[in-house]
């Protein structure tokens, strides 16, 4: 059974996109799109012909395989339901970052490849907003890490709730982390391709048809991947530690709740703030950087 | 209750609260949200004050949280608040260097603290943590003054070095005697009066509070 709770964030991730575009939909008073929606863009996406530019190399075509397949190999890592994770051995927080810096890095060739204009400027944003969030990602993992005493993000979740005030301010750069992460308002705005503000959307300008259903596919199980992720590491409370069936489903209701929740927060994020100017990024993120490094500090400091 | 507070950390909460409040100064553009940032420390401050002396029963203790919220808590930021409204300032802090470095410093000032005051210094029980955080404080104040434009955030920086302070002092000995905790808050109160008549003159002269312009020679 362990083997297969990756499946749920690939087969649930397009319903929580779907559920966050209905809460932001009703906040802003819009009836919205039903919450199914994204399953049927995905399937009417992979029935359609692809047009693919001329000019481009076998990274164009080779990029979204590689985004799935990275998003789908991170997906596997992280405890879903339970902590008993069959591949143990590799499910380090680390490495989980960088097998997301390797989706990202293809994304941005792609988006450079077509030779658009936007695509350049979408890398382009893109890896500006990398540079800055990676370092946060790491600080603020790292201080759950340190208490649990291992990186591996199956142990963090079994380590129990954490509370202090370092977590608190760990999570709350993670959730900064998080919005920049999957493009949300403050950041990147994920439902408009106006030249001027797009950034994730910039790079996928190029794709159609079955290539543009995986890359999109990949974005909503990141999506899912990271809320999964804060809340393994910052709310673990209710995972199970085995295998038994009854514990999972009490422990998959548990997370359902706890992932709707996260959507809740994230279409209130959305519907609440302004975006803000590109350049105006590294402030915020910069403030988020410094709330992670003070997370750690002041474990390291009331720890001893 | 105590257990209450000793189990949820509080006393943790609290002053990483403080720290906070003092971070956020760099962060802010606006002189109001200065003033609030200002405002929150010394609420903060006051509760702590208030927390420890509930813990282990002092009365002196409550009468200087008492005396720390309306002062710090109250009549300051009243006072800075009119003054500002007063003179119709601009609503930009203006920094010499940017948001982003400046947190960053900051990040870089609280680190340095704690690396230099692992060990070595004595420190009364429960409050380790908190004399590292009043001394960071001391330094963010400080390194607001040094890279401020405006006057009125200047004396804010001030504040906070003296909330640092009164933190730090406060950590090591328990309080120190009410009659000189009155004194320091009567000095500062009468030290911000005078500043803010002396802001109010900047500007008269020099129709501008921004310190740069002092260097300017007036026939």
């Amino acid at each position: 059974m362990e083997y297969f709770q990756f499946l749920i964030i690939l087969m649930l991730s397009p319903l929580i996109q779907g559920i966050i575009r209905k809460l932001k939909a009703n906040m802003q008073g819009r009836i919205g799109p039903g919450i199914f929606q994204p399953y049927y863009d995905l399937i009417r996406l992979l029935k359609k012909d692809m047009v693919i530019s001329g000019v481009t190399s076998w990274i164009f075509k080779a990029t979204p395989y590689i985004v799935f397949a990275s998003t789908a190999a991170a997906s596997m890592i992280v405890p879903v339901i339970t902590t008993k994770s069959p591949f143990d051995v590799m499910g380090d927080v680390i490495a989980l970052i960088y097998i997301f810096a390797l989706g990202r890095f293809f994304m941005a060739l792609s988006g450079l490849d077509a030779g658009t204009a936007f695509g350049g400027e979408g890398s382009s944003r893109e890896m500006t907003v990398a540079i800055l969030v990676e370092p946060m990602m790491m600080l603020s993992i790292f201080t759950a890490a340190i208490s649990a005493g291992s990186t591996n993000i199956a142990r963090i979740a079994g380590s129990g709730l954490l509370f202090s005030p370092s977590h608190i301010l760990a999570l709350s750069a993670f959730m900064i982390a998080i919005i920049a992460e999957t493009g949300r308002i403050p950041v990147d705005n994920p439902d408009t391709h106006l030249e001027l503000t797009m950034i994730h959307e910039g790079m996928l300008l190029e794709y159609s048809g079955k290539y543009l259903a995986l890359m999109e596919w990949a974005h909503y199980m990141k999506q899912m991947l990271l809320f999964t992720i804060a809340v393994d590491i910052f709310f673990p409370a209710g995972i199970s530690n085995g295998t038994e069936s009854l514990a999972l489903a009490s422990s998959f209701g548990i997370y359902i709740v706890k992932i709707l929740f996260m959507a809740g927060l994230m279409a209130l994020v959305e519907s609440t703030r302004a975006k803000i100017r590109f350049f105006q990024l590294p402030s915020i993120l910069g403030g988020a950087f410094v709330l992670a490094l003070l997370s750690l500090l002041t474990y390291i400091m009331m720890s001893k | 209750m105590k257990n209450w507070i000793q189990a949820f950390s509080v006393i943790d909460f609290i002053s990483v609260g403080i720290l906070l409040a003092a971070v956020a100064m760099n962060a802010l553009r606006r002189i109001e949200s200065c003033v609030r940032a200002y405002t929150l420390n010394s609420w903060l401050l006051s509760l702590l004050i208030g927390i420890v002396a509930f813990m282990i029963g002092e009365t002196h203790l409550y009468i200087a949280a008492a005396v720390t919220l309306l002062s710090k808590g109250i009549a300051i930021p009243v006072f800075l608040r009119r003054i500002v409204r007063q003179m119709k300032i601009t609503h930009d802090v203006e920094p010499y260097i940017s948001n982003a470095l400046s947190l960053t410093i900051s990040g870089i000032l609280v680190a340095v603290v704690y690396a230099s005051l692992k060990e070595g210094i004595f420190v009364a029980g429960f409050s380790k943590n908190v004399l590292q955080i009043s001394v960071a404080v001391i330094l963010i104040g400080l390194f607001i003054m040094i890279t401020r434009r405006k006057a009125v955030i200047q004396v804010i920086g001030l504040l906070f070095m003296e909330n640092g302070l009164f933190l730090a002092g406060f950590s090591l000995t328990f309080g120190m005697p009410t009659i000189i905790e009155l004194g320091i808050l009567f000095d500062m109160l009468m030290g911000v009066i005078i500043l803010g008549m002396f802001i109010i003159q900047i500007r008269r002269a020099f129709a501008s509070a921004d310190l740069d312009k002092l260097t300017v020679l007036k026939g």
